[in-house]
């Protein structure tokens, strides 16, 4: 038998060796760390939310002061006891084709240039905003860090908003205005998608 | 023969192993342990920013006390740590979370003794939850001139920053402030459902 002489093993005995066994074992802040992206990522990820949230923004841009910044404002408290409700528990039917419909509608608000009275805008958007946190908040004690989690996902609602602001902002222009409500029209497209999966029409 | 045995060597320390955590408090020393330890903690930093918020709606001449007020009381807080040691301690730091964003929220306007109670109230209840993770072979003293020192810092820079930015032209900036206000008291309010509503959080 011929045996093969140990300098030439050598290289692949030390190729072997130098792949890692064991797995990198995470800094301390894990935990945060993911929770706080999870967070982020969730409202971002689907695209429901997503066009939702900016919908928000774009809506309270085209009203003007003081939906502008009230709804803002309110929806994060409102999107906080939707997610009370998620985190115990509580089984809020319908949840997804509710969100869905949030799209829908605030698509067609903003594409047909709706001007509701502040009260009843909040309220609409405060119904919404429910049924947003639910979802969210049924993730909440699942995470990794349930702190960081609900930082994630309020920083990245809010930050949504924002961006529907400021793409509302367009509207002191003829023509932004009505990007402005083809953005609404997009919006509401985007939602009735969303409605028909949640239902089990589209695959 | 004497190649493979460099070789075997070089190997052997290269060989690689599991990479360990950083503990802040190991590697930095004790002040800079105390420094870290709020800033590594969502519950604390952001009643921090939010009562800096708040005390920037109530004016340049009130806010100004909370520099001196709030750092003394993380002091107490923090000395009193090692002889106090309530259970309500964790309920209280969310509840703080959720009052203080919902207080910026609505902007409200607190009569002096108002704000300085709620930062000392915000003090001590941090200084007590951060004397608790001192152990036997901390040096105390360096681990709370660190807490203090930060303490000290963020709420006077973050302070003086909501004031010159509270002094800008455009009426956004308050509401901009408030928004921010909603998000901290949305978190703290998801969370403190999270402690009461959970079972075995109790």
């Amino acid at each position: 038998m011929k045996t093969t002489p140990i300098s030439s093993s050598l290289p692949i005995a030390t190729l072997l060796m130098l792949i890692p066994l064991t797995s990198a074992l995470a800094h301390t802040g894990t935990g945060v760390a993911t929770g706080l992206q999870s967070g982020f990522l969730h409202p971002i990820t689907g695209f429901d939310h997503l066009v939702a949230m900016v919908a928000v923004g774009l809506w309270g841009a085209q009203l003007g002061n003081p939906a502008i910044w009230m709804l803002p404002i309110t929806f994060p408290l409102v999107m906080a006891l939707g997610g009370l409700l998620g985190v115990s528990g509580v089984a809020l039917p319908l949840t997804e084709p509710v969100v869905a419909l949030s799209g829908i509608a605030l698509g067609l608000l903003i594409a047909l240039q709706v001007r509701l009275p502040l009260i009843v805008a909040m309220l609409v958007v405060g119904v919404f905003a429910v049924f947003h946190g639910y979802a969210h908040g049924r993730e909440l004690p699942e995470a990794a860090d349930p702190l960081a989690y609900a930082v994630g996902f309020v920083v990245a609602t809010g930050l949504l908003h924002l961006c529907g602001i400021v793409i509302g902002l367009l509207i002191t222009w003829p023509i932004g205005a009505r990007a402005v409500r083809a953005c609404g029209a997009a919006i509401g497209c985007v939602g009735g998608y969303f409605l028909l999966a949640s239902l089990g029409v589209i695959q | 023969m004497r190649g493979t045995y460099r070789l075997v060597a070089a190997v052997v320390l290269l060989a690689p192993s599991a990479a360990q955590a950083h503990l802040i408090d190991s590697r930095l020393g004790d002040f800079y342990g105390g420094v870290l330890h709020p800033l590594t903690a969502f519950e604390e930093i952001l009643p921090w920013l939010a009562l800096a918020a708040l005390a920037a709606f109530q004016g340049a001449a009130r806010a100004r006390w909370l520099v001196l007020v709030f750092p003394l009381s993380l002091l107490a807080g923090c000395a009193l740590s090692q002889l106090l040691n309530p259970s309500f301690i964790p309920g209280i730091t969310l509840a703080l979370v959720a009052i203080t964003g919902l207080a910026v929220a609505a902007a409200v306007r607190l009569p002096l003794p108002g704000l300085l109670g709620l930062a000392a109230v915000m003090g001590l209840v941090h200084g007590l939850q951060n004397g608790r993770a001192m152990t036997a072979t901390t040096d105390q003293l360096l681990f709370i001139a660190g807490v203090t020192s930060i303490g000290y810092g963020v709420i006077t820079i973050a302070m003086g920053g909501a004031i010159v930015f509270l002094r800008g032209a455009g009426g956004w900036r308050p509401i901009a402030l408030r928004a921010s206000g909603s998000w901290v008291a949305a978190v703290g309010i998801m969370v403190l459902g999270l402690q009461f509503l959970t079972p075995g959080n109790n």
